[in-house]
């Protein structure tokens, strides 16, 4: 269903961020051409059974969630010395034909309304360039959005048998913004050949604000991107992470982990295309629910005509501290190669009465005890995670979300 | 399993399955679907007012819905064009809702099903049988000892007049309304033939009874409806099989299922569907289960050019169960879009579900299944699996299932595996003398076990049988 264009948006106002920004004339064109695109273009696809669509992303009104001159951000960066952390814009100096070359590369601008949308509009975002044969270590890039919306674009590029993990941190600032919210990332990995990439986010949006990502990477050969995926925040989230894995030999994971509860509505989706030899993927999604929080996943596993000796998992699991919760699953095969080892599961359940039981045997009081087989189902995503700071702070926030 | 081999080849299946006859009928109906042709239909039936009448309003239905086009992998069904089929044929017998002996059927007829082999499973291992030529019953009995305890099969047409109030009650209102999709309001337009089976309270029918449909004509559509109503702790098992010979005009299959299944009551429906290459096969199938009750659903799906086809059951009542086993074998050209549907709408419910799948040479494969837990369908379990085997490069094999939970007091699992059919098995079968073409077999005969040993071994032997042809590529 198409969304449609607010009155707010026009080709004044993008002319008027670019001018801003002082963008050179390509980059002024790519974004009148997502603006173009918006008249045509449907909002995300989301999973239908009979009788309802699992995210009702037509209720948002955009109108008056959108207001793109009035963007605000507060976002700190640090990186090691040999790669290049900078804030999009600014990189646009000195990296301008990099960033002209490889900008919507992987990412198609006009993949839906909300990435054109974003092309169109975003005013803040990190360009990050790992050259060749540079390992680094904790890239930490944090973002207070302080304005009704934000659109964020993020491009990662690293050369031949680079290394880079980064974590990218978003919350609210204290900023005095009366209403509903909306926050908008788009991100794009470039992986070059044997290179390796972790690239991990925890979305903390307070809960009056809508959110959409799109996080999509393209694996050269040989090389390895990992996604951690932690949505905490957000009334509404929407969150796609996906890889290509189009260079023999490639490897990806995404992990998830989301804890909602109040009303959440969270919407997340992990997928993998297998284009390529000998490519391997992991997909592990572990998510708790509370209060009336919903939770909607689909997984997809995607295995090409000429993707010979494909291994590709995928786990999902669910667990419901509420009656009041719903969570919808949909893991998805699809698969036209026969040399193919792929494997998919999905559970949903409660917390265990028996490990209940045992740890009440050994005195610790009942809620304290859930409390702990929370923190627990959490490990197998906290293990994934490279930057320690980021781990840190996910087990806060999971911690300090139980009762 | 070496008895069954023995079995097999006695009997030339190919030969059973594509012969063709030339059509004889005593009454056809103009191509394509008009509330004309729906009055002669029911005209020639003979039918009560208000079934005309409900006929008309799935029309209205039919022709109010879209096609579905939009599910993610879904078959191609542009070809499908309704104008350009003949919705109903009766065939040209004496007797109208068919005759109870083999020796009354007219030669052409009896020749077909002879060839099936009907007459020798209803001796040996069947309560009663049903066989449908084109849109009408033509053959129908059941063991005396059956109907004395009150049992009732009979064909749909007949039911109609016979057990109006029944039908009435039940035909297409709770269980497959004609609004259900676009092929259910066609069935419920058009539909003609079918199965009618009634089992009283605390009646165990202990022998499967067994309808066979069979598509003879160039360019029709057959459109069988099929009520089961198996009263309190009742059980029965009812088979059907279906078969087509090939043409190069399509055929299509839309039929409707619907069973009730009552308290304590146990119903199995078995399916061996072989439908000819060039029919679509877009069924409807439901069970609505009562507390305590059991319903099985067993099918294997072999033919057809495209199938859609997810057999549901509503589990209502507290402790009522559904299990789930299919198969589906896809080979050059066929696209099998076949799965599951299960909603627990009660406490402690249970399902179960076990898909599995063979493609081969280009043929498409797909599990679409649903389950959904609804709030307040406490301490209910589901488990669901999947596997599915390929054999080239050029198959394509997916799996789409989607779970609504709604409920936390529950235990969910989704599995599903694909792989490759492996080498070191053929190697290991190879290695004690198989040619690489009997170790295939083997593994898929294997593979396929599940399904075939709850059958009975008529059915097994012929789904044996089936999938060793797909193997060996000689259907065409």
């Amino acid at each position: 269903m198409s969304a449609q264009l607010p009155a707010n948006l026009s080709e004044q106002t993008v002319r008027e961020i670019s001018d801003a920004r002082d963008e050179p004339e390509w980059l002024l064109e790519a974004r009148l051409e997502a603006l173009e695109a918006l008249d045509t273009l449907e909002l995300p696809d989301v999973i239908q059974t009979p009788g309802r669509r699992w995210t009702n992303l037509e209720a948002l009104d955009f109108e008056s969630l959108v207001d793109p001159l009035n963007q605000s951000d507060e976002t700190t960066r640090e990186a090691p010395d040999d790669v290049v952390v900078l804030p999009f814009t600014e990189a646009l100096d000195e990296y301008g034909d990099l960033i002209e070359e490889r900008f919507g590369s992987v990412l198609d601008l006009e993949t839906n309304y909300l990435t054109a949308l974003s092309a169109a509009l975003f005013t803040t975002g990190t360009f990050i360039y790992v050259p060749e044969d540079v390992n680094a270590e904790d890239v930490k890039i944090r973002a207070e959005m302080n304005s009704r919306s934000l659109f964020s674009h993020t491009l990662v590029v690293t050369e031949k048998s680079s290394s880079v993990t980064i974590l990218e941190g978003t919350e609210s600032g204290d900023a005095d913004v009366e209403g509903e919210r909306y926050f908008s990332n788009l991100v794009e990995i470039d992986a070059g050949e044997n290179s390796y990439v972790q690239y991990g986010s925890l979305q903390n949006l307070d809960e009056d604000t809508y959110t959409y990502s799109l996080k999509r990477g393209d694996a050269g050969t040989y090389s390895t991107i990992n996604w951690i995926e932690g949505n905490l925040g957000s009334r509404l989230t929407r969150s796609d992470v996906e890889t290509e894995l189009n260079g023999d030999a490639s490897e990806t994971k995404i992990v998830g982990a989301f804890f909602g509860h109040n009303e959440q509505h969270l919407d997340v989706n992990a997928r993998v295309w297998h284009k390529a030899e000998n490519t391997t993927a992991d997909l592990v999604t572990r998510g708790v629910l509370d209060d009336r929080a919903r939770s909607v996943y689909e997984g997809v596993q995607d295995v090409g005509r000429d993707a010979w000796s494909t291994n590709s998992y995928q786990r999902e699991n669910t667990l419901m501290l509420s009656d009041e919760s719903e969570a919808d699953a949909s893991p998805k095969l699809i698969i036209n190669n026969h040399d193919t080892e792929a494997s998919h599961a999905a559970t949903v359940g409660q917390v265990d009465k028996e490990d209940l039981f045992y740890m009440a045997s050994r005195s610790i009081p009942e809620q304290t005890a859930r409390n702990m087989l929370v923190e627990g189902f959490f490990v197998p995503v906290l293990e994934e995670i490279e930057v320690d700071e980021f781990r840190e702070d996910l087990e806060e926030l999971i911690a300090a979300r139980l009762k | 399993m070496s008895s069954d081999q023995d079995h097999l080849k006695e009997t030339d299946t190919e030969a059973r399955f594509e012969f063709k006859k030339e059509q004889k009928a005593a009454f056809a109906a103009e191509k394509g679907l008009t509330e004309e042709t729906i009055r002669v239909i029911s005209e020639d039936k003979d039918e009560p007012e208000w079934m005309l009448e409900r006929r008309l309003r799935a029309l209205k239905q039919y022709q109010k819905m879209p096609m579905p086009t939009d599910w993610p992998g879904q078959p191609d069904l542009s070809k499908v064009d309704v104008d350009e089929i003949v919705p109903y044929i009766r065939p040209d017998v004496e007797v109208r809702g068919g005759v109870d002996d083999w020796r009354d059927l007219p030669d052409d007829i009896k020749d077909t099903f002879d060839k099936l082999g009907i007459p020798e499973a209803e001796k040996n291992a069947l309560s009663g049988v049903g066989a449908q030529y084109e849109s009408e019953v033509v053959y129908q009995n059941m063991q005396e000892r059956w109907e004395e305890k009150g049992v009732v099969f009979m064909n749909m047409d007949q039911a109609v007049q016979e057990h109006e109030d029944i039908v009435k009650e039940y035909f297409m209102t709770k269980c497959v309304p004609p609004s259900d999709n676009k092929f259910a309001a066609l069935h419920g337009a058009i539909w003609s033939g079918g199965s009618f089976v009634y089992v009283p309270e605390d009646t165990t029918v202990d022998m499967p009874v067994q309808a066979y449909f069979r598509m003879n004509s160039e360019g029709m559509g057959q459109f069988e409806h099929t009520l089961i109503v198996a009263e309190k702790g009742s059980e029965v098992h009812y088979i059907e099989g279906c078969s087509a010979p090939k043409y190069s005009a399509f055929n299509l299959h839309s039929g409707g299922v619907e069973v009730f299944v009552g308290e304590d009551a146990h119903v199995q429906y078995s399916t061996v569907q072989n439908w000819s290459k060039n029919t679509y096969n877009l069924n409807t199938k439901r069970a609505i289960v009562e507390k305590n009750g059991r319903m099985e659903w067993i099918s294997g799906s072999m033919g057809s050019k495209a199938t859609m086809l997810y057999p549901a059951s509503i589990l209502k009542g507290r402790g009522a169960s559904d299990n789930h086993i299919t198969i589906a074998f896809a080979g050059e050209g066929q696209n099998i879009d076949t799965g599951a549907k299960v909603y627990h709408n009660a406490p402690d419910t249970k399902s179960t579900i076990e898909s599995k799948s063979i493609s081969k040479d280009g043929g498409r494969t797909n599990y679409r299944g649903l389950v959904h837990i609804a709030n307040g369908a406490t301490n209910s379990s589901t488990a669901v699996e999947c596997d599915a085997l390929m054999f080239d490069n050029e198959s394509t094999s997916d799996t789409m299932p989607y779970m609504e939970i709604n409920e936390s007091t529950v235990d969910v699992a989704h599995e599903a595996t694909v792989g490759k059919i492996g080498d070191e098995d053929i190697f290991y079968l190879q290695s004690r003398g198989l040619d690489d073409d009997d170790a295939k077999q083997m593994i898929v005969s294997g593979f396929i076990e599940p399904i075939t040993e709850e059958l009975p071994i008529e059915y097994a032997v012929e789904l044996n049988r089936l999938v060793e042809l797909e193997m060996e590529g000689s259907l065409g």
